[in-house]
C-alpha cells in the first residue's frame, strides 16, 4: 500500500470525525503552542538582557565605597565611607594591566531648578571618561571633557526625564539649570536608556564634571564610585582581583580586615538574571512537555476508539488481502497525521499567542522558529509513539472475529 | 483447484473440545459451481473460512491452486486472499464512507501493481449492471445493489475462485435471484464458484451440491436439473404483470 494513499485515507477518516479529532488534539495544540510561546518569551527576555548588557557599557566593573550588603536582590551601600579617593581611580587606570580606563564618580540627590520648575534628581559628578566607560550616549549637545573637569566648569549633561520634568518641551541646551543653589549651563542631553537592572530610571540623571561636583556641590574630598572598563569580557574576574589587591594595598588594609569597598561585575549580575529567565523558560517548557504527553494520551484514546469502531473494517481489509503490517502502517499514519495536525495547529496557536503577547506588551517576545520546529517534531513523535499500541492491536485482530464483530 | 483431504477443526474452550469438522475431503475442479449446504452447526461456515484462508484447519491437507494453505504464513495467506480468492459475504461488508467505485477498488490497494485499477473497477461494475451507480455510496444503494457491488469487489482482482457465504441471506427473493443470475453467468464464462447456503432452492442453482451434516460430508452429487435464475426472474415478472388488474 502506497504511503501517499495511506495519508489520504487517514485524512478522510479523520475528517469524517471532525469534533472528536479536534477534541483529541487540544492537548497537543496546547503543548506545542505553550512551548513556542515560552521559547519566544525566553528569547525575548534574553534579547532584552543582552541589550541591557550592551547599554551598561562594555566590560564594566564598578567599585563602590562601603561594604555592601545584599538587600532583597539589590546591592546598596550602607554608611558613609570616606576612604575612596579619585586618586585610587587614576591608580587603577594606570597600574592594573587589564584595565583600559577608570572614572571616579560621586552622587547625591539635589533639587534642580529651571525658571519656576523644579524636581529632585540624582546628580552624578564623574570624570569625562565616564561617558565612554558607562556607554552613555548623547542625543543632543555634547558631553563635558577632561579640561572642563579639571577647571571645575559648571556644565551639566541631563537625562530625558529631567528634560521632561523641568524644561517642559523647550530645548534645554544652552539654558541655565540650578543644582541646589549653583547655576550650571546645560551642554548636552543623553539618549533615552530606560530602566537599569535594578529598575531605576537611567534617564532621571544630571551629569556634571567630578571636580565641579566635589568642590562646588558636595564639598567632599572623597568619592563613592569608580567605573572601570576592562580590557575584555574574559578578563572581568582578573580585573576584580587586580583592583581589589591595588585598593587594599593603597588603603593599607591588613589581611584580617574586610574590604571597605565592593566590586560589582555587572555581567555576573546579569548572568544571574539570565539564568533565572532561563530556568523559568525551562520550567514552563517542561509543563508544556507534560501537556504534550497528555496530548499523546488523547491520541491514544482516540486511536483505540477508532480501532474499536473499525474492527469490522479491519476484518474486511484483512479478508481482502491486507497484511498485518498494512493495517499497522495505516493506523500509525493516522496517529501521526492526527498528531501532525495538532502540531501544526499548535504552531499557529503558539505564534498567534506570541504575537498577541507582543501586541499587548505582556512580555517582550521574539518568535523562536527552532522551538516551533522542535515542538512540531516532538508532537509528531508523541503521536507515533502513542499510536503504536492501537496500531499493533489493530494488526493483531483475527480476520474472522473482526469481521463478525458488531 | 481446491483439494482438501481429511480436514478437521477443533475448538478448545477450557476443558471442552468441540470438533466442528470431522474429516472432510473433496476436490473442486476449475470451472465448477459448487454449493455447500447444511443446517446451522454443520460446520459449513468453518469450512468456508478455511477454504478462504481466513482460518486454519486443525488437521488435514488443503491445497488451493497448487499452494499449500496449511503451511502458508500470515503474509502469504493475505497475498493469496488478495490474488486468488474473491469473497462475497452475507452482510456485504461495504465501507459506508466510500462510493461504489472506491469499495470495488479496495482490494487493489493491497495488490502490488495497481495501475489501471479504475478501469478494471469500472469493467466489473458494468459486469454486475451497476455502471450507472458507481459514484453512489452504499447508503444510496438497495440491498441487492450493495451485494452486486460486493461481487464486483470480489471480481476486481480476477481471482481463481469466488467464495460466497450465504450471498442471498440478506436479500429478498428477487434480489437473491439477481445475484444468483450473476453467479450463473460467471460460471458460464468459466469462473470457479463455491457458495455456502442453508437453502436448498438457492443451492440448486449450482451444478454440484455438497451436503454437510455434523462435520462430515453427508452427500456429494451433481445437481441433476439446476434451476436457472434468469428464467425464474422472467416468470416472476410475468406473474407480477398478470396479477395486475387491467
Amino acid at each position: 500500500m502506497h504511503f501517499s494513499r495511506n495519508v489520504m485515507l487517514s485524512g478522510q477518516i479523520l475528517a469524517a470525525h471532525k469534533l472528536r479529532t479536534l477534541l483529541s488534539l487540544i492537548g497537543i495544540v496546547v503543548g506545542v503552542g505553550a512551548i513556542i510561546l515560552m521559547a519566544s518569551v525566553g528569547r525575548g527576555a534574553e534579547k532584552r538582557i543582552l541589550e541591557r548588557i550592551g547599554k551598561l557599557g562594555t566590560n564594566l566593573v564598578i567599585v563602590n565605597a562601603a561594604p555592601a550588603r545584599l538587600m532583597i536582590g539589590r546591592q546598596r551601600t550602607v554608611a558613609t565611607v570616606t576612604t575612596l579617593l579619585a586618586a585610587d581611580a587614576y591608580a587603577i587606570a594606570g597600574e592594573c594591566p587589564h584595565v583600559i580606563a577608570a572614572a571616579p564618580a560621586v552622587r547625591k540627590s539635589f533639587v534642580v531648578r529651571w525658571e519656576s520648575n523644579n524636581t529632585t534628581t540624582s546628580v552624578t559628578g564623574m570624570a569625562a571618561d565616564g561617558f565612554r566607560i558607562c556607554n552613555i550616549p548623547i542625543a543632543s549637545g555634547r558631553p563635558f571633557d577632561a579640561d572642563e573637569d579639571r577647571t571645575r566648569r559648571r556644565v551639566a549633561v541631563i537625562g530625558p526625564t529631567v528634560v521632561k520634568n523641568v524644561f517642559d518641551r523647550s530645548d534645554p541646551v544652552g539654558q541655565s539649570l540650578r543644582i541646589g543653589r549653583v547655576p550650571f549651563e546645560v551642554i548636552g542631553v543623553t539618549r533615552l536608556r530606560g530602566l537599569d537592572a535594578n529598575g531605576l530610571d537611567q534617564d532621571d540623571i544630571v551629569l556634571v564634571p567630578l571636580e565641579t561636583a566635589m568642590r562646588r556641590l558636595l564639598n567632599v574630598p572623597y568619592i563613592q564610585t569608580i567605573f572601570i572598563q576592562a580590557r575584555g569580557s574574559r578578563w572581568m574576574d582578573q580585573v576584580e582581583h587586580e583592583v581589589r589587591d591595588l585598593l587594599r594595598a593603597r588603603q593599607r588594609l591588613t589581611e584580617e580586615r574586610p574590604d571597605t569597598f565592593t566590586i560589582q561585575n555587572q555581567k555576573t549580575l546579569l548572568k544571574t538574571e539570565r539564568e533565572t529567565a532561563r530556568s523559568m523558560t525551562l520550567l514552563i517548557g517542561s509543563v508544556a512537555g507534560i501537556a504534550l504527553l497528555v496530548g499523546g494520551v488523547g491520541i491514544l484514546a482516540v486511536m483505540l476508539i477508532s480501532v474499536g469502531e473499525r474492527t469490522r473494517e479491519i476484518g474486511l481489509r484483512r479478508a481482502l488481502g491486507a497484511r498485518p503490517c498494512d493495517i499497522r502502517t495505516q493506523f500509525l499514519v493516522e496517529a501521526a497525521l492526527l498528531a501532525g495536525a495538532g502540531g501544526l495547529l499548535g504552531v499557529m496557536a503558539g505564534i498567534g499567542a506570541t504575537r498577541m503577547a507582543a501586541v499587548f506588551r505582556f512580555w517582550e517576545t521574539l518568535i523562536s522558529w527552532p522551538a516551533a520546529v522542535i515542538a512540531f517534531t516532538f508532537s509528531l513523535t508523541v503521536g507515533v509513539i502513542f499510536g503504536i499500541y492501537p496500531a499493533l492491536r489493530a494488526s493483531r485482530l483475527e480476520p474472522i472475529q473482526a469481521l463478525k464483530s458488531e | 483447484m481446491i483439494e482438501i483431504e481429511n480436514i478437521t477443526k477443533k475448538y478448545t474452550k477450557g476443558a471442552i473440545v468441540t470438533e466442528v469438522l470431522k474429516g472432510i475431503s473433496f476436490r473442486v475442479e476449475h470451472g465448477e459451481f459448487v454449493a455447500i449446504m447444511g443446517p446451522s452447526g454443520s460446520g459449513k461456515t468453518t469450512l468456508m473460512n478455511i477454504l478462504g484462508g481466513l482460518d486454519k484447519p486443525t488437521g488435514g491437507a488443503y491445497r488451493l491452486d497448487g499452494v499449500d494453505m496449511v503451511r502458508a504464513g500470515e503474509d502469504e495467506l493475505s497475498r493469496i486472499r488478495n490474488r486468488k480468492i474473491g469473497f462475497v459475504f452475507q452482510q456485504f461488508y461495504l465501507l459506508d464512507r466510500a462510493d461504489a467505485m472506491k469499495n470495488v477498488m479496495l482490494p487493489l490497494i493491497y495488490a502490488d501493481g495497481n495501475g489501471g485499477g479504475a478501469g478494471r473497477a469500472e469493467k466489473v461494475l458494468a459486469a454486475v449492471g451497476l455502471a450507472a451507480r458507481k459514484h453512489h455510496s452504499p447508503a444510496e444503494l438497495s440491498g441487492g445493489e450493495q451485494q452486486r457491488v460486493a461481487i464486483a469487489r470480489a471480481l476486481v482482482t480476477d481471482p481463481v475462485i469466488l467464495l460466497a457465504d450465504e450471498p442471498t441471506g440478506n436479500l429478498d427473493i428477487r434480489n437473491g435471484l439477481e445475484v444468483l443470475a450473476i453467479f450463473q453467468r460467471l460460471h458460464r464464462e468459466g469462473r470457479t464458484l463455491a457458495m455456502i447456503t442453508h437453502d436448498r432452492a438457492v443451492a440448486e442453482h449450482a451444478r454440484r451440491l455438497i451436503v454437510l451434516k455434523d462435520g462430515r460430508v453427508a452427500d456429494d452429487q451433481p445437481v441433476h436439473q439446476p434451476r436457472d435464475a434468469e428464467t425464474e426472474l422472467r416468470l416472476m415478472d410475468q406473474a407480477a404483470s398478470g396479477a395486475e388488474p387491467g
